[in-house]
Order: structure tokens, then C-alpha cells, then sequence
């Protein structure tokens, strides 16, 4: 009897959470089966959802009438390349404060949290007269340049953390057994840091290739990154409902995909360590 | 443990990333105060002469500042009551046994992922289109007048946006907290006869607050600086309707080329930037003490 209760509930938990989960998943999965429309059937009155003539046709519209995929490699090479560099700074700081703290290594980390607080468009002017004095703008290093200085708190806030929780008794013992600094590095330290060091590397490569403030401003039409890109969709000329969700469709789906990877580094990531 | 040699090296290895962020904050903020006291135009090449507060007292009397402080509350305000409230509603659906668990979860996420620019634009042509979008079809089918929400309610529609980009991230957050609650203690109230609503009021909620205060000081700095959403939609009209501070900047640096203006309010943004961060610093802080 109170097993039955207990599936009726059971099941009505489910019947709402996938009712709410999927209203919230909805413009994503609109747009997803809008970008297998004719521009027609993207329009239609009523909408039609799944009976359609499922066509590639926006996709290859979207690459040769604008070039897409070069967009996409500038996504790629400034979320990857500003998350790699971003790393290769972030990675002996964090390793040296989690393992060989002193009286104001506390400070320092939060010092280096306040320069996230700073409102990017608090320096828009300054950067942006900077970026064109030395030729900067519009292309792929000033970019790469501007999203690891963002990010760079972030990235050694989360080493830091993930650093902190390698018990440095271990460090110690391989000390004591007359390990050098690199040996206790590479064969003692990376091991158990790779898990913390990966996920960072996918949070950071997330928030680098969604961020629309500084990509934006930045670029115009030779670097710009996806961001940017479909921004150029907003002034509209015509029937372009599925061509616009066949951009967007594989701008989100690639980051769609890592973020649902990453979910639970997210929350650490994002506070700073202060919800885990 | 640290011996001097080890703190050497320590100091050598942080330095990169100090000397990097310093020069990061310090180079662009000594140019926007310096340039926030002179008279400079892009559009007037000649002379940058230095003219004290004056672009302060025309940012702060513009018309435009003070639309532009009301939408950036309301905008703040609303998005932030909207996915607090509605994320602690689905951090306790969520947190209730079920089937598919994990896959409404990511359903629930998932809008977290989409960029800025990509969001707004469905939501503007494909949702909020007057003619072709999805809630006019709606509407006309239920026999109303279709309603054009980027001009008739920009501001709102604006914040309907923000919202669901930032609802999966309080729900997750809020969630992650809510596991952590010892099931010990709720099983113990309800054993005494604790009403749900007085188990969620006494227990619950006094063990969310901590995650809802972070989600309220890190939201509010990114919506602060909300910008590609309006951009995409609105351009901030009709006139100021939808022009946030952050956007309210953009306009008078990077489209009036005023360089001493722009500045002027930049400054602005970073105070308000830093009375919210002061709170959220001092809460992170103590937790690195824990």
C-alpha cells in the first residue's frame, strides 16, 4: 500500500519535471527543428513540428553565403588558445599558493577575484583606443589577449581549490623518498590534478566562447567569432527564420554538449569555490 | 613545512599572474579616470583640453543616465526574483525521486550554454516576432491580438530573456545546496509532524541561504553588464526604454566617439560595480577560511 503511494508519486514527480524541463529546453529544440525547415515552413501558421520536409539546405545556404565555418575556427582558436594560455600562467600560481602558502596568499586570491568585479564596460574606452593604436582590433590575438585576462581569476580560483583538496602529505612522502620538484611534478602531482585541471580547461573554454561583451566591440567581420557573427543576423531581410536556426544550431551545439560534461565542475567554477 | 627557498620560488611563480592582472586593472582604470576629465572627441581631433567634472555633471543630468539607472535596477531586480524564485521551485522538483532524473536536469541547464546573442535572437524573431513568432500564432489562435513585446514591453521582454538564460544557473546552484542538507534532520522534523511548508520555511530555507546569497551577488555582477541581449534586440529603445548603464556607455563612447563622456560614466559603472562586489568578496572570503 505504501509502495503504491509511493510510485504515484513517484511518477507524478516525473510527469511535472518533464513537463517543466521540457518547456524550459523548448527554444532550443524549436530552434534545432526550425533549422530543418524551408524558410516557408519556419514561418508557418499554425507551426509545424514534425511532419516537414526535413532539409540540409539551410546549413549549406549558411557556409556559402557567409563564409560560417571561418567564424567557427575563430571561436575555437580564441576560447581554446585564451583557456590554454590562460592555464600555462594559472597552473605554477595555483600550485604554488595551494602548496606553499604564506601570510598573504589569502589577500593575493582575493585581490585577484576583485579584477572580475571590474565592469568590462567600465574600461571599454581605454582598451578599445589601445587595441587601435597598436593595430589590435578586429583580429585574433587581442581577442585571445582580453578573454584570458578574464578569465585567468577563474581559472586559478579553480586549480586553487581542486589543488587544495591533493593531500600534500603525499607531496611530502615523495619528498622524503628523494623525488626532485619536477618528479614530485609530473609523476605525483599531475596525476591527481588532471581531473581538476580538465574540467577547468572545459568551463573555460565555455565561458571564452560565449562571451558577447568584448567580442563584440572588438571585432568586426575578419576575427569575429560566432558571437559576433550572429549578431549580424539581427537587422533582418526577409524570410531568414531558418537560416538564422541553422547558425545558431551549430553555434550551440558543440558547447551544448561539453557544458552538459561539466555540469557539477559549474557550480564550483562559477562561485568560486563557495557552494560545492 | 616551507622553507625560505620554497617561498622563493613560490613568489617567482605567482608573479607572472599578478604582474599580468595589475597591469590588466591598473593600465585601462588610470585612463578611464584620466580620461574621464578631459574634453575629448574622436569626431574633434585637436587638443584634449582638461575640464574638470564637467563630463561627470552631463553624464549624471543626461536624460539618459537616469532612464538608464532605473532599467539597470529593474533589470537586476527582476531577473534576480524571477530565477530565485523559480530556481528554488525547481531545485526542489528536481531534488524529488523520479525517472530521467539526469535528463531534466540537463534539460534544465541546457539554456545556460546558449551564447547571449544566439538567445536574443531566437527569442526576438522566432518567439516574440509580432507577425511570425510563435507566441503570435498563439495568440491569434486563442482569438487575441497579437502583441509586439520588443516595442510595447522592451524592458520586460529583455528581462524575460536574461531570465532563462540565468534560471539554470540559480536551479543548479540551488540544488547542489539543497543536496547537501542532512536528510537525518527533515526526516526527524517530519517524524514530529512538521507540515512541508513548515519543514521548507524552518529547515530548508535557512540551509539555502548561504547558496542564495552567492546567487544573488554573482548574478547581480553579470547582470550588471547585461549587453549583447540588448544590442541584438532593442538597440535600447524605443528612445531609452531598454538602455541599461552598461549600454548607455557603449552608445556615447563607441557610437559619439565621446572618449571623455564614456569615460566619465565608466567610472560610474565601476563604483556600482564595487558596492555589490564589497558584499560578495567579504562572503567568499570567509568561506576560504572554512
Amino acid at each position: 500500500m505504501a509502495r503504491a503511494v509511493k510510485t504515484q508519486r513517484k511518477a507524478l514527480n516525473t510527469a511535472i519535471a518533464w513537463g517543466v524541463g521540457l518547456l524550459i529546453f523548448f527554444p532550443i529544440l524549436w530552434t534545432i527543428l526550425t533549422s530543418f525547415k524551408t524558410e516557408a515552413e519556419a514561418i508557418a501558421d499554425p507551426p509545424v513540428w514534425f511532419n516537414f520536409h526535413w532539409t540540409l539546405e539551410n546549413y549549406v545556404t549558411v557556409q556559402e553565403r557567409s563564409n560560417y565555418f571561418r567564424h567557427f575556427w575563430n571561436s575555437v582558436v580564441i576560447s581554446v588558445g585564451s583557456t590554454l594560455i590562460g592555464l600555462i600562467i594559472a597552473v605554477p600560481a595555483a600550485w604554488a599558493m595551494a602548496f606553499v602558502p604564506g601570510k598573504r596568499t589569502k589577500d593575493v586570491l582575493m585581490w585577484m577575484l576583485s579584477t572580475k568585479m571590474l565592469p568590462p564596460v567600465g574600461v571599454l574606452v581605454p582598451l578599445y583606443l589601445i587595441f587601435r593604436n597598436l593595430g589590435l582590433l578586429d583580429t585574433r590575438t587581442g581577442l585571445v589577449f582580453v578573454l584570458t585576462m578574464i578569465n585567468l581569476p577563474i581559472i586559478i580560483w579553480m586549480l586553487y581549490t581542486y589543488f587544495r583538496e591533493i593531500p600534500s602529505e603525499i607531496l611530502e612522502a615523495a619528498r622524503m623518498d628523494g623525488a626532485s620538484l619536477k618528479e614530485e611534478v609530473i609523476h605525483v602531482l599531475m596525476p591527481m590534478a588532471v581531473p581538476g585541471m580538465a574540467s577547468t580547461v572545459l568551463l573555460n573554454i565555455i565561458l571564452a566562447w560565449n562571451e558577447a561583451f568584448w567580442t563584440l566591440n572588438l571585432t568586426a567581420a575578419k576575427a569575429a567569432p560566432l558571437t559576433a557573427f550572429i549578431a549580424s543576423y539581427s537587422s533582418p531581410e526577409g524570410l531568414f527564420y531558418a537560416k538564422l536556426s541553422a547558425a545558431s544550431t551549430m553555434a550551440i551545439a558543440p558547447i551544448l554538449i561539453m557544458g552538459w560534461f561539466s555540469q557539477k565542475q559549474l557550480v564550483r567554477g562559477l562561485t568560486f569555490g563557495a557552494v560545492k | 613545512m616551507s622553507t625560505k627557498a620554497s617561498r622563493a620560488a613560490a613568489r617567482l611563480m605567482i608573479s607572472p599572474s599578478v604582474i599580468l592582472l595589475l597591469g590588466w586593472m591598473l593600465i585601462p582604470l588610470g585612463l578611464t579616470l584620466y580620461f574621464s576629465v578631459l574634453r575629448y572627441n574622436l569626431l574633434m581631433p585637436g587638443d584634449n583640453p582638461f575640464v574638470g567634472f564637467e563630463n561627470y555633471s552631463y553624464f549624471l543630468t543626461d536624460p539618459g543616465f537616469t532612464a538608464a539607472i532605473w532599467n539597470t535596477l529593474a533589470l537586476v531586480l527582476g531577473v534576480l526574483v524571477i530565477t530565485i524564485i523559480g530556481g528554488i521551485l525547481l531545485a526542489l522538483l528536481l531534488d524529488q525521486p523520479m525517472w530521467g532524473q539526469g535528463i531534466v536536469r540537463i534539460l534544465v541547464i541546457a539554456p545556460f550554454f546558449v551564447m547571449p546573442t544566439v538567445s536574443a535572437l531566437v527569442w526576438k524573431n522566432m518567439f516574440l516576432n509580432p507577425v511570425n513568432g510563435l507566441f503570435a500564432h498563439l495568440f491569434k489562435a486563442l482569438g487575441l491580438e497579437p502583441f509586439d513585446f520588443l516595442a510595447q514591453a522592451p524592458l520586460l521582454s529583455i528581462i524575460g530573456i536574461v531570465s532563462w538564460q540565468w534560471l539554470p544557473f540559480a536551479t543548479l546552484i540551488l540544488l547542489t545546496a539543497l543536496q547537501s542538507l542532512d536528510s537525518e534532520q527533515l526526516e526527524a522534523a517530519e517524524m514530529d509532524g512538521a507540515k512541508p511548508l513548515s519543514r521548507f520555511w524552518y529547515i530548508m530555507l535557512p540551509h539555502l541561504a548561504r547558496a542564495i546569497t552567492v546567487v544573488v551577488l554573482i548574478q547581480t555582477i553579470f547582470l550588471l553588464s547585461v549587453f549583447a541581449e540588448i544590442l541584438v534586440t532593442t538597440n535600447g529603445g524605443p528612445g531609452y526604454a531598454s538602455t541599461n548603464l552598461t549600454y548607455l556607455i557603449y552608445v556615447q563612447s563607441l557610437l559619439q566617439y565621446d572618449v571623455g563622456m564614456g569615460s566619465a560614466g565608466g567610472v560610474v559603472a565601476i563604483i556600482l560595480a564595487n558596492i555589490v562586489a564589497i558584499f560578495l568578496m567579504r562572503m567568499i572570503g570567509k568561506n576560504l577560511e572554512a
